[in-house]
C-alpha cells in the first residue's frame, strides 16, 4: 500500500486548508494531522488529560511532527460519532479518542480504521478489534483497593461503598471486582452504598444523606471511587481527630494525597482540610497521563512502528508507606519517587495527581496544569 | 404544506402566501440549514460529496426522528422529559435480545419491538397526564426515572450485539449514490404526520395545544387525542432507539440521555412554539440538523477546545434570532415601540409626563367602605383553598417517608442529626425553587441554573482563596456578575423575543465555555472559613448555621411572591400575559427582574455548594437542573405559569430530599432506587391532578 501516496495526498489537502487560513504550506505539510475528540470537559480530570495531550503535542520532540486539533464532543455519544466522521473527512491520521460510549463509536471507529485512520482511545476502552486502547485494569483497581480495606480491617467492619457513574464499564468492573472481594470475607458488611459520580462534591451530599441516620462510629472502613479527600475533611468536622480517620480506599486526588502525609509534616500553602493528617489511605487513578501516552503511540503507529492494540498502564497505586511529597514536579523527580503536590503549586485538591509515567518524560506537573512540556 | 395551499378558496397568490406565512418557522430554519451546509462546504477543504451528505444525514437522524416525536408532544401543549429514557431502553433491549450467533436478523421484527417498546411507554405516560390529569412535566419526569432503572437492569454496562443487517439497511443508500437511508426513514415519518395532520385527529391537535378548554367544548375527546399523541410520540422515540443501535451496533444504557436538552432545541429552532397549537415536525427536522452541523463547522473552523461550547451557544442564539426576522416578529415590535415611545416623549404625550390627576370615575364607593362587619373575613382554609390544595400533598408525602424511614432504617424522627441533615441538604434546592419556581410561574423555564452555579462557585473560591476578608469583596462580585448573566437572559428573552429555553440553554453553554477558560479547566482556590463555617459547623452539635439562615430566606420568598408588587405583577404575567400588560405591568421589566433572580439564586447556591464542599469544582451544577424543576412542581406549581405557592415548592423540596435520604440509606441497588424514586415522585403529586373539564 502506497503510504508515500497517501501521504502526500493528505499533505495536499492539508497545504490546500493551510493556504486558506493564511499558513505556508510547506510547514504544514510535513506535519501527521492528528485529532482529539474528548467528552465532556466540565471536569477536573478531563481537562487535566487535555492539557497533558496538548503539552505532549507541543513538546519538541513533536511540534514538528504534530499538528494537533482538539475537539469537544460533550456527553453525547451521538456527537461523538459525528465528530469522528468528520474528522476522516477532514484528513486525519490519527484519531485519539475519549470514547463516551465502549461501544457506541464500533461502527464509526471501523469505517475509520477502513480508511486508514489509527484510532487510539484513552482512559476507556472501545471494543472495536481495530482500535488501539492505553488505560488501566479497572478489575484491578477494584480488586487492589478492595483487597487492601480488608486487610486494614483485619477481615471484620462495617463499610461504606461511593461508586462512579452507573452504566458505565468502568464503574461496572470496579465495583464488582471490590464487590468480589468483600464477599470472601462474612464479616465485612456493606452498610451503605451510593452513587458518587466520580465527584467530589456528589461524594459529600451523598455521603451526609447516609450519615444522616448513620453515626460515624458505626462504620469502620470506606471505599470509594471519589471522595476520600471529602470523607476525611467531614470526619474532622464532626469532631475526630486525625488520629481516628478511617481507612478509605479511593481516588488519587491531590487533596487526599496531601492528607495522606503525616500529620505535622510541613507544607507550603496548605491549610486544613487540605493538609497533612496522617489519613490511612490507599490512593489509585485512571492515570490523566494515558491521553498524552495514546498520542505518543498514535505519532509511533504513523511513523510505521509496531504498537501493541492494548496498552495496559500499571495502576498507579500510592499507600502511606510510599507517599512522597514533590518539590517541584518535574518528570525527573516524580522518577525518583515523589507523587503528591504542594497546595501552593497545586491549589485545587481535586485535582488528579497520578501523572507520572515511565513512558512518557515529556510530561511533567506543567503540563497538568497548564499545558507547558518538560524541556 | 401543500394542502393548505389547495384547499384555499382565495387566490393561488393569497393562498400560497398563507401557505407561507403558516409554515414561516420551518421554512426559516430550511433556509438556516442551507446556509449552514454552504458554509461548511465553502470553509471546508474539498465540496460536499454524496458521502459527506450521507454521513450527515445520519449523524443527525436520531435527534430528528426523536425530535419529530417531541414536537408532537409540544403541539398539543405538552412536554415529555422521558424521551431519552426511551432511546436508551429501546437499544438497551434490542443490544441485550439479539443473538449474536444469529447475525441475521429480521429488519421489520427489530423495529417494531422498538417502537412497540417506545408506544409501550408512551401508553404508560398517556395514561396518567390524559386519564389521570396531571401535569406532563412531572409525570415524564418520573418516567425518566423510572426508565433509567429499567434500563439498568436490562443492561448494566455497555455490551451486546446489534444485527449488522440493522445498521446496513438504515444507514445504506436507498437509492445508491443519491438518496441515504436516513432521510427516506426521516420522510417517511413526515409523511405519516402529514397524513395524520389532515385527519380529524391533526385538527384535534393542533386545537388542543392552542386552548383545550374550547376544544373540549366544541366536542374533541381531550383524553383520548392527549393519550394518542404520547402514544405517537412514544412510538417516534422507540424508532430513534432503533436507529441508533443499528448507527452503534451495540448497546449503551446511557447512550439517549444526553440527547434530552438538545431535542428541545431543536424544536425550538424548528419553529414550534413551546405551549402548543403552531409549528411542526417538519422545522424540528431542520432543527436537529442545524444543531448537528454545528459540529462540523467548530471542526472545520478548528475552534479551540474552551470556545467549542461558547461558539455552539452563539449559534443557537443566531439561528433562533434568524427565525424570527419578520415584521411581527418580538425585535420588530419592541422597535416599533420604542419609536413610538420617543415619539411620545417627544410629543410630551407619555403618561409619565402628563400632569397626574385621579381620572377614575366615581361609580363605585371607595373600597374600605364596602368591607362590612356583615361579611366577616372567611376562615384562613377558605382564603387559602386553592394553595392548600395544591401545596398539602406535598408535605403529606413528606410525613410518609419521614414514618417509613424510621421503619426502615431507625434513627429518624427522634434524632436531631436527620432534621439537620435534610434541612442543610435541602437548603441548595431551596434557593434554587425561589428563582426557578419564578421563572416558571411567568411561563418561562431557566436552563442557565447549571452553568450560573458551577461558574459563580468557581470565581468565588478563587478570589476567596481561603480568605474570609476577601469574602466581603468576592460575594458582591459574584452577585452582580449573576445580575448580568440574568440580565442577558431576560434582554434576549423579552427584547429578542428568543424562547426561554433556547436562550437560556445558549447562556448555559457560555457560561461553560466562561468558566473553563477561567478556570484554565482546574478551578483554583478554596473556600474561606467563614463560609465553611456557615455550612457545615454544628452550633450546640446539632445545628447548622445555613439552617438559621434559610428560615429568614423562606419568610423573605414567602413575602416576595405573596405580599409585594413584583410577586403580583409575576402572577399576572403567569396568568395572561396579555391581560398583564394592557393592565399596564410593565412586562419587560418585570421578566427580566424574574430572570436576575432566578440567576442571583443560583448564584447564591453555587457559593453555598462552595462552602459546603470547601472548593468549587466544574460541573458541580449540573445535578440541579432537573431537581430544580421537579420541586417546583411537586411542590403544585403549573409549569405553563401562573399558579403556585413557595411554601409548596419547599415542601416539594424537602419531599425529594427526604425520599433521597431514605434511599442512599439502603443498600438497594441503584436501578432500584431510581425506579423507586420515580414511583414515589409520580404516586407524590397523583394528588395533584387537574379537575375534570366540565
Amino acid at each position: 500500500m502506497g503510504i508515500g501516496s497517501k501521504v502526500r495526498r493528505l499533505a495536499l489537502l492539508a497545504g490546500m486548508a493551510a493556504c486558506a487560513f493564511g499558513l505556508s504550506a510547506a510547514q504544514a505539510a510535513e506535519k501527521h494531522k492528528i485529532f482529539l475528540s474528548m467528552s465532556y470537559i466540565g471536569n477536573d480530570w478531563q481537562a487535566e488529560a487535555a492539557n497533558m495531550v496538548k503539552a505532549m503535542a507541543a513538546h519538541k520532540s513533536l511540534a514538528d511532527k504534530v499538528d494537533l486539533q482538539v475537539q469537544v464532543a460533550g456527553p453525547n455519544a451521538q456527537r461523538q460519532i459525528q465528530q469522528i466522521n468528520a474528522m476522516v473527512q477532514s484528513g486525519a491520521e490519527a484519531i485519539v479518542v475519549y470514547p463516551i460510549s465502549p461501544t457506541a463509536l464500533n461502527q464509526v471507529v471501523k469505517n475509520a480504521c477502513d480508511k486508514g485512520v489509527k484510532v487510539f482511545a484513552y482512559d476507556a476502552e472501545i471494543t472495536e478489534p481495530c482500535a488501539y486502547n492505553v488505560h488501566i485494569d479497572q478489575l484491578e483497581a477494584g480488586r487492589v483497593t478492595a483487597e487492601w480495606l480488608v486487610k486494614k480491617l483485619n477481615g471484620k467492619g462495617n463499610i461504606i461503598a461511593i461508586t462512579g457513574v452507573p452504566g458505565t464499564s468502568v464503574d461496572d468492573q470496579r465495583t464488582k471486582a471490590a464487590k468480589e472481594v468483600f464477599a470472601k470475607y462474612p464479616d465485612i458488611k456493606i452498610v451503605g452504598e451510593a452513587v458518587g459520580m466520580w465527584s467530589q462534591a456528589v461524594a459529600r451530599t451523598e455521603l451526609s444523606k447516609i450519615l444522616a441516620t448513620r453515626n460515624w462510629d458505626d462504620i469502620n472502613g470506606l471505599w470509594m471511587q471519589v471522595g476520600c479527600f471529602t470523607a476525611n475533611s467531614m470526619q474532622l468536622e464532626a469532631g475526630k481527630k486525625t488520629s481516628e480517620l478511617l481507612p478509605c480506599a479511593g481516588e488519587g486526588s491531590n487533596g487526599g494525597r496531601i492528607q495522606m502525609l503525616p500529620e505535622g509534616t510541613e507544607v507550603e500553602g496548605a491549610a486544613p482540610p487540605y493538609a497533612p493528617a496522617g489519613a490511612q489511605r490507599i490512593s489509585y487513578a485512571s492515570p490523566p497521563y494515558s491521553g498524552a501516552l495514546a498520542l505518543k503511540l498514535a505519532v509511533e503507529a504513523i511513523e510505521g512502528k509496531d504498537v501493541p492494540k492494548t496498552t495496559i498502564l500499571p495502576l498507579p497505586v500510592v499507600t502511606n508507606e510510599t507517599i512522597k511529597l514533590c518539590d517541584e514536579g518535574t518528570w525527573a523527580e516524580m522518577k525518583a519517587g515523589c507523587n503528591a503536590f504542594k497546595p501552593s503549586l497545586v491549589s485545587n485538591p481535586g485535582w488528579f495527581a497520578s501523572i507520572f509515567s515511565d513512558q512518557t518524560p515529556e510530561v511533567g506537573l506543567n503540563a497538568a496544569l497548564v499545558g507547558q512540556p518538560e524541556n | 404544506m401543500s394542502s393548505a395551499a389547495a384547499s384555499s378558496p382565495v387566490p393561488g397568490g393569497f393562498g400560497l402566501r398563507r401557505a407561507l406565512v403558516r409554515n414561516r418557522g420551518a421554512l426559516i430554519a430550511a433556509a438556516v440549514l442551507a446556509i449552514l451546509l454552504f458554509v461548511v462546504d465553502w470553509i471546508s477543504a474539498g465540496p460536499l460529496t454524496y458521502f459527506d451528505v450521507s454521513f450527515l444525514s445520519s449523524g443527525g437522524a436520531t435527534s430528528a426522528l426523536a425530535a419529530i416525536g417531541q414536537t408532537i408532544v409540544i403541539l398539543s401543549g405538552g412536554f415529555d422529559l422521558s424521551a431519552g429514557a426511551v432511546i436508551s431502553l429501546v437499544n438497551a433491549v434490542l443490544a441485550s435480545s439479539m443473538d449474536p450467533m444469529a447475525p441475521g436478523a429480521s429488519i421489520l421484527l427489530w423495529t417494531t419491538v422498538g417502537i412497540g417498546v417506545g408506544m409501550a411507554v408512551g401508553a404508560f405516560n398517556g395514561f396518567f397526564i390524559a386519564v389521570l390529569r396531571m401535569q406532563p412535566i412531572v409525570v415524564t419526569l418520573s418516567t425518566m426515572f423510572i426508565l433509567q432503572g429499567v434500563t439498568l437492569l436490562v443492561m448494566d454496562k455497555p455490551g451486546g450485539f446489534v444485527s449488522p443487517d440493522l445498521g446496513a439497511f438504515y444507514l445504506g443508500d436507498a437509492i445508491a449514490g443519491w438518496l441515504p437511508m436516513p432521510l427516506v426513514v426521516i420522510g417517511v415519518v413526515l409523511l405519516a404526520w402529514f397524513w395524520l395532520k389532515g385527519t380529524r385527529f391533526g385538527t384535534a391537535l393542533y386545537a388542543l395545544g392552542s386552548d383545550p378548554e374550547s376544544a373540549a367544548s366544541v366536542g374533541i375527546n381531550v383524553v383520548l387525542v392527549r393519550f394518542a399523541v404520547y402514544v405517537i410520540a412514544g412510538g417516534c422515540y422507540g424508532l430513534a432507539g432503533v436507529f441508533i443501535s443499528a448507527q452503534t451496533g451495540s448497546g449503551d444504557p446511557l447512550v439517549g440521555n444526553p440527547l434530552l436538552l438538545s431535542m428541545f432545541a431543536a424544536v425550538v429552532v424548528g419553529g414550534t412554539r413551546l405551549g402548543g397549537g403552531q409549528g411542526g415536525p417538519v422545522g424540528s427536522v431542520f432543527g436537529a440538523y442545524i444543531l448537528m452541523i454545528v459540529v462540523n463547522i467548530l471542526l472545520v473552523l478548528n475552534v479551540s477546545a474552551y470556545y467549542a461550547t461558547i461558539a455552539e451557544g452563539t449559534i443557537l442564539v443566531l439561528a433562533a434570532l434568524a427565525g424570527s426576522i419578520s415584521h411581527a416578529s418580538v425585535l420588530a415590535v419592541q422597535l416599533r415601540a420604542a419609536r413610538a415611545r420617543l415619539a411620545a416623549w417627544r410629543a410630551g404625550i407619555l403618561p409619565s409626563q402628563l400632569e397626574r390627576v385621579d381620572r377614575r370615575l366615581k361609580i363605585a364607593e371607595p373600597a374600605h367602605a364596602q368591607r362590612s362587619p356583615a361579611s366577616p373575613r372567611p376562615a384562613f382554609h377558605l382564603r387559602n383553598a386553592e394553595t392548600l390544595r395544591y401545596a398539602l400533598p406535598a408535605y403529606v408525602c413528606l410525613l410518609l417517608i419521614v414514618l417509613v424511614t424510621q421503619i426502615w432504617l431507625g434513627r429518624a424522627i427522634l434524632n436531631p442529626g436527620y432534621w439537620n441533615s435534610l434541612l442543610v441538604l435541602s437548603s441548595f434546592l431551596a434557593v434554587l425553587a425561589l428563582g426557578q419556581g419564578t421563572v416558571i410561574l411567568t411561563g418561562g423555564l431557566d436552563l442557565s441554573v447549571p452553568w450560573t452555579i458551577g461558574i459563580s462557585g468557581i470565581i468565588l473560591a478563587g478570589m476567596v482563596n481561603g480568605s474570609d476578608a476577601a469574602l466581603v469583596y468576592a460575594l458582591p462580585v459574584v452577585l452582580v456578575m449573576a445580575c448580568a448573566i440574568g440580565f442577558a437572559n431576560g434582554f434576549g428573552i423579552v427584547y429578542l423575543g428568543i424562547s426561554p429555553i433556547v436562550m437560556t440553554l445558549a447562556t448555559n453553554g457560555i457560561l461553560q465555555g466562561c468558566a473553563l477558560l477561567y478556570s484554565q479547566g482546574t478551578p483554583a482556590g478554596f473556600s474561606s472559613p467563614m463560609l465553611r463555617w456557615v455550612m457545615t459547623a454544628k452550633l450546640a452539635g446539632l445545628l447548622t448555621p445555613i439552617v438559621l439562615l434559610m428560615v429568614v430566606f423562606v419568610v423573605a420568598a414567602v413575602l416576595l411572591l405573596g405580599r409585594t408588587p413584583f410577586g403580583r405583577r409575576v402572577y399576572g404575567i403567569g396568568n395572561g400575559l396579555r391581560a398583564a400588560r394592557l393592565s399596564g405591568i410593565g412586562v419587560e421589566r418585570t421578566l427580566i427582574l424574574v430572570y436576575m433572580l432566578s440567576a442571583v439564586c443560583a448564584a447564591v447556591v453555587g457559593v453555598m455548594l462552595t462552602g459546603f464542599s470547601g472548593q468549587a469544582s466544574l460541573g458541580m451544577g449540573d445535578d440541579y437542573l432537573l431537581p430544580s424543576i421537579a420541586v417546583v412542581v411537586v411542590g403544585g406549581a403549573l409549569i405553563t405559569g401562573g399558579r403556585g405557592h413557595y411554601l409548596g415548592m419547599l415542601g416539594g423540596v424537602l419531599l425529594l430530599t427526604a425520599l433521597q435520604m431514605l434511599l442512599a440509606g439502603t443498600t438497594l441497588p441503584y436501578a432500584t432506587r431510581a425506579i423507586l424514586y420515580g414511583l414515589v415522585v409520580l404516586g407524590a403529586v397523583m394528588a395533584l391532578r387537574e379537575r375534570r373539564l366540565q
